[in-house]
């Protein structure tokens, strides 16, 4: 007789245990999805030798100040004109030289606006790069107040049109972000990831390359993987026997290397 | 128990006045003026404050921070009471509950329009990232409002007509609602120990991280120092502390008498004189290892750079060590001083030391920003203005605190209930 009950019952699904069945699996889902975003929030950075690890290097003594790249930047990522990723200043050195120093985020390994984002909208993809989850930020700005290289900007308003940098040196790439929300140089993210998926190689063929690097009149700046031997930085690293950093005081580990002007006269 | 409340009316000449409503107008038309400035930020953003990429965090953080740090006695008299048992801070600790309450949610109504987006502001309890001090710091100030709404309840539902009220007797619905709210809040205040040790677990992790908040910033000169988290907890309970001590002799000395008696409020002022003193002691030796010790071209460039703009090294010679050692001295030895009126104002003095430090270690590293120039490293001085919307927005917050704290004083009977005390 038991033997015979068990089947029934295990078939029965009385209409609360269905309630709670469901309920169950609504808050499992629920969890799975906040955790899920978590887990991608909090993506570890891709230790050194495995991997891509994009970097780049900017020449001091090959830059002019033309800012094409602020403006090639600009363009690609359809922003207007007070919303600059890649500054470009005119600087001195210790003897009294001039020279411009162009800046975007210097993609830190131990990048001060990761560790300070209370939500995980700054995060490290595999690759190194410190990019963006625009649709987690809220506007805290805290990135911006523990940034040492000025590299953040917030949008302080809601901009929906096109870039007056359009078409001269480029067209918009990335799809406008909210008004409110931080925003931040990516390396062309967007760049390398559809040319790795064509199979081409970022830093040498310019579509999968950051509209900086390309626009760059005078060859100043050169992108690549820092993993591999063979990439354009590896090479300009060998090269340059003089490659510096900017505030390596700081322990921030920034994946922008320079050319400084020194190295030039020693040359 | 105390059956009456006394409201102070204003003497002029032979006449009284009772200023109590012209006051409440004054808090309205602040909330009103706050509503537009409101109102301006949440339309068009941002845009509308004077805040930039270079000095990000402005008025509505030193808001913000300073009313969270003068919330600091709820904690303080929470352990006090609850967990050292003194129960002779049990009145006078209702009035502590009641400013963390003020201080805490004034400080999220202030946070709200800083955000770049208002409608994420629940991002943080969501999206964790245990690696951001304001990651904890949200996640605690959300934690500990709750738990100052918890040891509030039971002081708001002593007022008399949730026990008894005519309406009671034509619908009694209403009390059995009563009968249901008197019970919650009694099994709320059972409770006390816990939120007190809640209270305490939340209050310093948070007050220390906002300190830390400042003092992690390896790139911004002056405010990278690691004693910001110390210097924010003990001026919070020592700033706290004494406010409480200069409300609490309006509260209970005017208003209530006899219902705190005056060695209590002594007392307070002997705790929050002793705090401050720790506070200026442990100040000077942060000043002296920076500044005396050791040499930092850094702090000292952007310390004669702001001292040209601002009395900034003034705002720390007067505003802190000078303010802090003469209150806390007078606090200290209140008891020999005959004039309440005179310790009532030196009672609220120390909020301008704390809203000072805040202000200091905020816009310090702000306003003269350390470049990142790898062979003339100079200092950036940039500018910031609030705009009348900024100002609308803390004037319409500070309203509300002061609103808040005004009901309650005329309106909350601020004693422990007979049914409470056993």
């Amino acid at each position: 007789m038991t033997e015979q009950k068990k089947p029934q019952e295990e078939k029965t699904l009385s209409r609360r245990d269905f309630l709670g069945l469901t309920g169950a699996m609504l808050g499992a889902a629920t969890l799975t999805s906040v955790i899920g975003v978590k887990q991608s929030a909090a993506k570890e950075d891709t230790p050194e030798g495995e991997g891509h690890r994009w970097g780049m290097l900017i020449d001091i003594n090959l830059c002019i100040g033309c800012k094409y790249c602020t403006y090639a930047c600009q363009a690609v990522n359809n922003l207007d004109d007070d919303m600059i990723y890649n500054v470009v200043t005119l600087e001195t050195t210790d003897n009294g030289d001039e020279y411009f120093l162009s800046r975007n985020c210097m993609h830190c390994e131990e990048a001060p606006c990761v560790h300070v984002c209370p939500v995980g909208a700054t995060y490290h993809r595999p690759d190194g790069i410190v990019t963006m989850d625009y649709d987690l930020c809220i506007g805290c700005r805290y990135c911006q107040v523990a940034c040492p290289y000025d590299a953040r900007v917030f949008n302080w308003k809601a901009h929906t049109g096109t870039s007056p940098r359009v078409p001269t040196f480029g067209y918009p790439e990335v799809e406008h972000r909210p008004r409110g929300v931080m925003e931040k140089c990516t390396f062309c993210q967007h760049r390398i990831d559809a040319g790795l998926e064509r199979g081409l190689t970022p830093g040498v063929d310019p579509s999968a390359t950051p509209a900086c690097v390309v626009a760059c009149p005078t060859g100043a700046r050169v992108f690549g993987d820092l993993n591999d031997p063979e990439s354009p930085i590896s090479k300009a690293r060998e090269e340059h026997k003089n490659v510096i950093r900017l505030r390596e005081d700081l322990g921030t580990e920034p994946k922008v290397f320079y050319v400084p002007p020194q190295d030039k006269k020693e040359g | 128990m105390q059956d009456s409340i006394y409201v102070p009316k204003l003497r002029i000449g032979s006449r009284r006045f009772n200023v109590f409503p012209l006051w409440i107008a004054l808090l309205i038309s602040g909330l009103i003026f706050g509503g537009f400035g409101g109102y301006e930020v949440l339309r068009y953003g941002l845009q509308v404050t004077g805040l930039n990429n270079h000095v990000t965090w402005g008025l509505w953080i030193i808001v913000d921070l300073s009313s969270i740090a003068l919330g600091g006695s709820a904690f303080v008299f929470g352990v006090m009471v609850y967990l050292l048992k003194l129960k002779r801070f049990e009145n006078i600790g209702r009035l502590a509950v009641l400013l963390g309450f003020l201080g805490y949610s004034t400080a999220g109504l202030v946070l709200l329009f800083d955000l770049g987006q208002p409608l994420r502001f629940w991002h943080p309890v969501v999206f964790w990232q245990h690696h951001s001090l304001l990651w904890e710091i949200t996640m605690c100030v959300v934690l500990y409002l709750n738990v100052l709404i918890a040891e509030l309840i039971p002081i708001v539902l002593e007022h008399p007509v949730f026990a008894d009220h005519p309406l009671m007797e034509k619908y009694p619905i209403l009390r059995t609602v009563s009968e249901f709210l008197m019970k919650f809040a009694h099994w709320l205040h059972k409770l006390g120990p816990f939120w007190a040790i809640a209270g305490l677990t939340l209050s310093i992790l948070h007050q220390a991280s906002l300190g830390a908040t400042y003092g992690m910033l390896v790139g911004r000169g002056i405010p990278f120092d690691p004693t910001t988290p110390v210097l924010f907890i003990l001026s919070a309970m020592a700033g706290g502390t004494a406010l409480l001590f200069g409300l609490g002799i309006l509260v209970f000395r005017v208003m209530r008498p006899g219902l705190v008696e005056d060695d209590v409020l002594y007392a307070v002022a002997k705790l929050a004189g002793s705090l401050l003193l720790l506070w200026v002691y442990i100040r000077m030796w942060d000043w002296a290892v920076v500044n005396y010790y050791s040499f930092n071209y850094t702090v000292a460039e952007q310390t004669s750079l702001l001292d040209k703009i601002a009395p900034f090294s003034a705002s720390f010679w007067y505003g802190q060590i000078l303010l802090g050692v003469v209150v806390g001295f007078i606090l200290l030895y209140a008891n020999k001083i005959k004039s309440w009126k005179f310790l009532a104002v030196v009672g609220l003095l120390p909020a301008i030391l704390i809203v000072i430090l805040r202000w200091d270690y905020n816009f310090s590293g702000l306003v003269a920003s350390v470049s990142y120039d790898p062979f003339t490293p100079i200092i950036w001085l940039n500018s910031y203005t609030p705009t009348w919307q900024e100002w609308a927005v803390a004037t319409g917050v500070i309203s509300y605190w002061l609103m808040g704290f005004s009901l309650a004083a005329r309106y909350l009977p601020f004693h422990a209930t007979a049914e409470h005390e056993h």
